[in-house]
């Protein structure tokens, strides 16, 4: 039997969430090195999901394994875990890859203790040793410090993996192989009292979703001021990107948490990042340094995010900003 | 032996006040300075983690804590704000006199109110006559209808309009050799005829309030006295001596600890000719100086706190402490200046602040002069062969 | 109602001196002399949360860390802030652990108390990652230990009638909202409240409260192959600080002069300005 590497597909508002695009495409590349005939799969749980599941197979997945009840609607868990751990333990695959989302996060570490295995959280990268076995590169003191994680004696050898660190393939045409879980075991789980999932609250998305950003305009406390952010979302607006923050400026009540990017919150790829008033601490770094160009405004000539910058301006964000936004508009007229 | 060795609980009280003063303190201090703003709402807060009456029993709503458990809550607040430690240390002052030598029921009445934050305390002793001219003071206590009538005036008074209640000083008569007898009167600030009078501009300990207080005609029950008539000048002395000149003492530790830490991260940080200049010996001479006296500031405060938890005289360790503190802030804080080159007289810079509070310690609570003269008379008494 | 609560805290170096760690190159180990050690931030969320249950209802909040001798100190700070009593899991035996390892410890820590207290934990909470690795594994790893419901990230706990809660968890973009009862485990996060400061008091209080130290011989129940570093399926490998240098031109002159070079790196490299 060939050997398999698994992807959770995570699910939001009943569809397929992009981290799992991402994973997939990064879990064929480790199965091509593994060699052997090494196939990618993928467990889905949800509700209504089987027109999703195709999607699954385009990005790689061999053959999904699709838990499917309308009380699985929402993410629980008290059956997502025990689901997921009896697949596993049942199939048997060497690498098993969560996304490092809020529910995958959670999730993944209750299947790996179902299952007395290891996992490595918030991944930055998914390597193979000479044995052929996982080794996964995490971060540590706020990003200072990358250590390799390896699981050497048990199956599956487990990791998450945040959004925005592997670069999704192109779709390939590809019919889907589903595999439907039997739920009868798990019937006296979906009306076990104690915990129930209630609902999902969305907040309305605030401008163009980072991860799919072409610019992105960080703001850190040398922003200064509210005026100055909102000079900040202006100008990525105009620019058809989105504005990232650091904690400090979320601490400062500037913008919401939901943008934050690092190690607790998301990490980017765009083609251009451009910092204002960032100090560049690691773990704001970890999350930008996949970064296509990087250029940074700060006032302090030792600023550490200089040192990780293509281009750095020494400047006050109080003026750059400004005519940043006037050279962009004028170039609009 | 170990020599000032801090407990357990010293070693978690200072790290407490210090998590509170980083969070609370420490972002504001720089805009109380510029605006010469008593942040007196935080007395609350203070007072809900224990600082406002740390060394208070806790039998009266205190942390019982002691003095060297004061010293520390000063030095921290003072790390970032000496202006708010002298306004703690004040309240600390009006506190004792009660804890001290007051009835039982003014105990029960102020002290837990004094421990909590909802009452801010001051002591108003220094008269335009002058502060160190103790029994000179003209403030005057008339007995009448089985009360006290007060008239004068009072100047130099930390938290002069925001205490909430005064411990007093004034005279209540005179003994055989026509020298002034004082006696102490606690006054509430609503008692009618007792003001706030002109507010101070200070070079330093800005944030703090020092002013006028002026008293006419006050009418005060019979009860209104702290300990007993005629005690007024040991229990003004007292307070100044061993409570009042502590709490600069450790303000000033807490002065000469910034100094040693912006030193320090400024010496790393700055890049000349291609490296920090804490590479550079003559940038390290400086830095050694600077802790240097922040060591030795540190064990004379300690010390002299240590004592009068232990009961004992300690008058003239204060006062050395006091002297030693107060000059070498001022020092430390010029030195940390000139550490710092043009960055140093730049007020988004803490250090001209230091500068400024450690110049403004010195007159509080008797000048360095009288510090030396009081250590003199000591130490010529008591070293005599 | 009343709750029994323990909370999970942790020490960890300071998370203002990470740009002090380094890497010794010799022995491929992590030196951070000379940072201090604190209570991990977050936990001190879940021992607020704790408190306030303690307070609007009555109850006991215990806390218990698996870790070195020395943090015992931070046990203190616990038990300053508020926590009745404070238990410290510490053993040669526990030493290497990862978090399924550390979960398990903690598992039997708390299975051992509860033995000895006659009641059985309401709620366990946990701040939801430690400041230093975080991993953030160990409360969902000890609900399933515990087999106990465990939610993760949660940002708002509120009574719905004393024995249902209201239960809000961060989601990308939104939140998910639970009703639970106990008993359950909860990781929660910096947004649940703010906590109290230690005061003069509650350290002069903590002196008297006990605070104990269990070893390996105090958990008989645990099993050694769960235990310690035999117990963690996961190992460390190399261990490298990220180099993420990049060239650093200036972009110099007047402001007009930056903004208009920047507008050209922006359209170098794709990024549509002005049509």
């Amino acid at each position: 039997m060939s050997k398999k590497i698994w992807v959770h597909a995570e699910v939001a508002d009943g569809k397929i969430a992009n981290v799992t695009y991402e994973l997939l495409s990064k879990a064929y590349d480790l199965a091509g090195e593994m060699g052997d005939g090494t196939e990618v799969e993928a467990t889905l749980v949800g509700s209504g999901l089987e027109e999703e599941a195709g999607h699954l197979a385009r990005f790689g997945a061999k053959k999904i394994y699709l838990a499917d009840d309308s009380k699985l609607k929402l993410y629980s868990p008290v059956i997502y875990a025990p689901i997921l751990a009896d697949l596993a333990a049942a199939n048997s695959p060497e690498i098993y890859i969560f996304g490092a989302t809020a529910t995958g996060s959670a999730l993944g570490p209750a299947v790996a203790a179902r299952l007395k295995t290891g996992m490595a959280a918030h991944c930055v990268n998914l390597l193979l040793d000479e044995r052929k076995q996982l080794k996964a590169l995490v971060p540590s003191f706020g990003g200072k410090v990358i250590g390799e994680i390896l699981c050497p004696s048990k199956l599956p050898q487990m990791a998450s993996v945040k959004p925005g660190i592997f670069v999704k393939k192109d779709p390939v045409p590809m019919p889907k192989r589903v595999e439907k879980v039997d739920l009868g075991v798990y019937e006296k789980l979906f009306d076990a009292k104690g915990l129930e999932a209630v609902g999902v609250v969305r907040r309305p998305p605030e401008g163009l979703p980072l991860n799919e950003a072409q610019v992105v305009l960080c703001g850190g406390y040398g922003i200064g001021s509210q005026e100055n952010w909102n000079t900040l979302e202006k100008l990525a607006h105009l620019l058809g990107g989105a504005t990232a923050s650091t904690r400090p400026a979320v601490d400062e009540g500037w913008t919401g948490e939901h943008n934050m990017v690092g190690t607790s919150g998301q990490s980017i790829r765009p083609k251009v990042y451009i910092g204002f008033g960032i100090s560049g601490a690691t773990h704001h770094i970890c999350g930008m340094n996949e970064s296509g160009v990087v250029i940074s405004v700060n006032r302090d000539e030792e600023s550490p995010i200089f040192q990780v910058s293509d281009f750095l301006v020494q400047g006050d964000v109080n003026v750059i900003l400004p005519a940043l936004l006037e050279a962009v508009k004028s170039e609009m007229e | 032996m170990h020599f000032f060795e801090f407990t357990e609980e010293q070693t978690m009280l200072r790290k407490a006040v210090r998590e509170f003063v980083e969070a609370e303190i420490a972002p504001k201090a720089a805009e109380w300075d510029e605006k010469d703003e008593c942040p007196v709402g935080l007395f609350k807060a203070m007072g809900g983690i224990g600082i406002n009456g740390v060394f208070v029993p806790e039998q009266y709503g205190g942390g019982g804590m002691g003095f060297v458990g004061r010293s520390i809550c000063l030095e921290e607040i003072s790390r970032h704000s000496a202006g708010l430690g002298i306004a703690m240390m004040t309240h600390h002052l009006g506190i004792y006199p009660i804890l001290q030598y007051g009835s039982e029921e003014q105990k029960k009445k102020y002290l837990p109110d004094f421990c909590s934050g909802a009452k801010i305390a001051g002591l108003a002793v220094t008269e335009p006559g002058g502060g160190s001219d103790f029994s000179g003071q003209k403030t005057l206590a008339e007995k009448k209808d089985g009360g006290w009538v007060l008239n004068g005036r009072k100047c130099f008074i930390t938290n002069s309009h925001i205490a909430d209640v005064t411990i007093l000083t004034a005279k209540t008569g005179e003994d055989e050799k026509g020298r002034n007898k004082l006696s102490t009167f606690l006054i509430e600030k609503e008692a009618k005829g007792f003001e706030p009078g002109r507010k101070e501009h200070k070079l330093g300990l800005r944030g703090s309030v020092t002013g006028d207080l002026v008293l006419s005609d006050v009418k005060l029950a019979e009860d209104a006295l702290v300990g007993k008539e005629g005690a007024g000048a040991k229990i003004g002395m007292e307070g100044i001596g061993e409570v009042g000149r502590a709490g600069m003492s450790a303000i000033c530790v807490g002065i000469l600890r910034g100094c040693v830490e912006e030193a320090v991260k400024f010496a790393n940080e700055r890049i000349v000719y291609g490296k920090p200049i804490a590479k550079l010996q003559a940038i390290q001479l400086e830095v050694a100086k600077i802790r240097t006296a922040y060591e030795a500031a540190r064990l004379l405060t300690y010390y002299a706190a240590s004592l009068k938890d232990n009961g004992k005289p300690c008058s003239n360790e204060v006062a050395t402490a006091k002297y030693y503190s107060t000059e070498a802030a001022v020092e430390a804080s010029k030195r940390t200046m000139d550490l710092m080159g043009g960055y140093g007289v730049i007020n988004e810079y803490p250090v001209g602040r230091f500068l400024r509070d450690a110049l403004a310690s010195i007159p509080s609570g008797g000048t360095s002069h009288i510090m030396q003269v009081i250590m003199a008379a000591n130490t010529l008494s008591s070293f005599q062969a | 109602m009343t709750y029994n609560i323990a909370v999970c805290v942790k020490p960890v170096p300071d998370p203002k001196h990470y740009d002090k760690v380094t890497i010794d190159p010799v022995r491929k180990t992590i030196t951070r002399t000379g940072i201090p050690t604190l209570l991990n931030p977050v936990d001190k969320n879940a021992l607020e949360a704790a408190l306030q249950l303690r307070e609007q209802y009555t109850g006991t909040v215990t806390a218990i860390s698996m870790a070195p001798p020395d943090a015992g100190e931070i046990l203190r700070e616990a038990l300053a802030i508020g926590a009745d009593e404070a238990y410290l899991l510490s053993d040669r035996a526990f030493g290497g652990a990862d978090t399924l390892a550390t979960s398990y410890t903690l598992f039997h820590g708390l299975k051992k108390l509860e033995a000895a207290k006659g009641y059985s934990f309401d709620f366990v909470l946990c701040g939801c990652e430690s400041a230093d690795g975080a991993t953030a594994q160990v409360s969902s790893q000890l609900g399933e230990w515990l087999g106990y419901p465990h939610l993760w990230n949660v940002f708002s706990l509120q009574e719905v009638d004393p024995k249902t809660f209201s239960i809000k968890t961060k989601l990308e973009n939104g939140y998910m909202e639970w009703r639970a009862q106990a008993p359950l485990v909860l990781g929660v996060s910096r947004e649940l409240n703010k906590p109290r400061f230690t005061s003069v008091m509650g350290i002069m209080k903590a002196k008297n409260k006990p605070l104990q130290v269990w070893g390996r011989e105090d958990l008989p129940e645990a099993k050694d192959e769960f235990l310690g570093l035999k117990g963690s399926p996961t190992q460390p490998g190399e261990i490298f600080t990220p180099d993420m240098k990049r060239s650093g031109k200036v972009l110099a002159g007047t402001p007009e002069e930056i903004a208009g070079r920047i507008v050209t790196i922006l359209r170098a490299n794709g990024v549509v300005v002005g049509g």
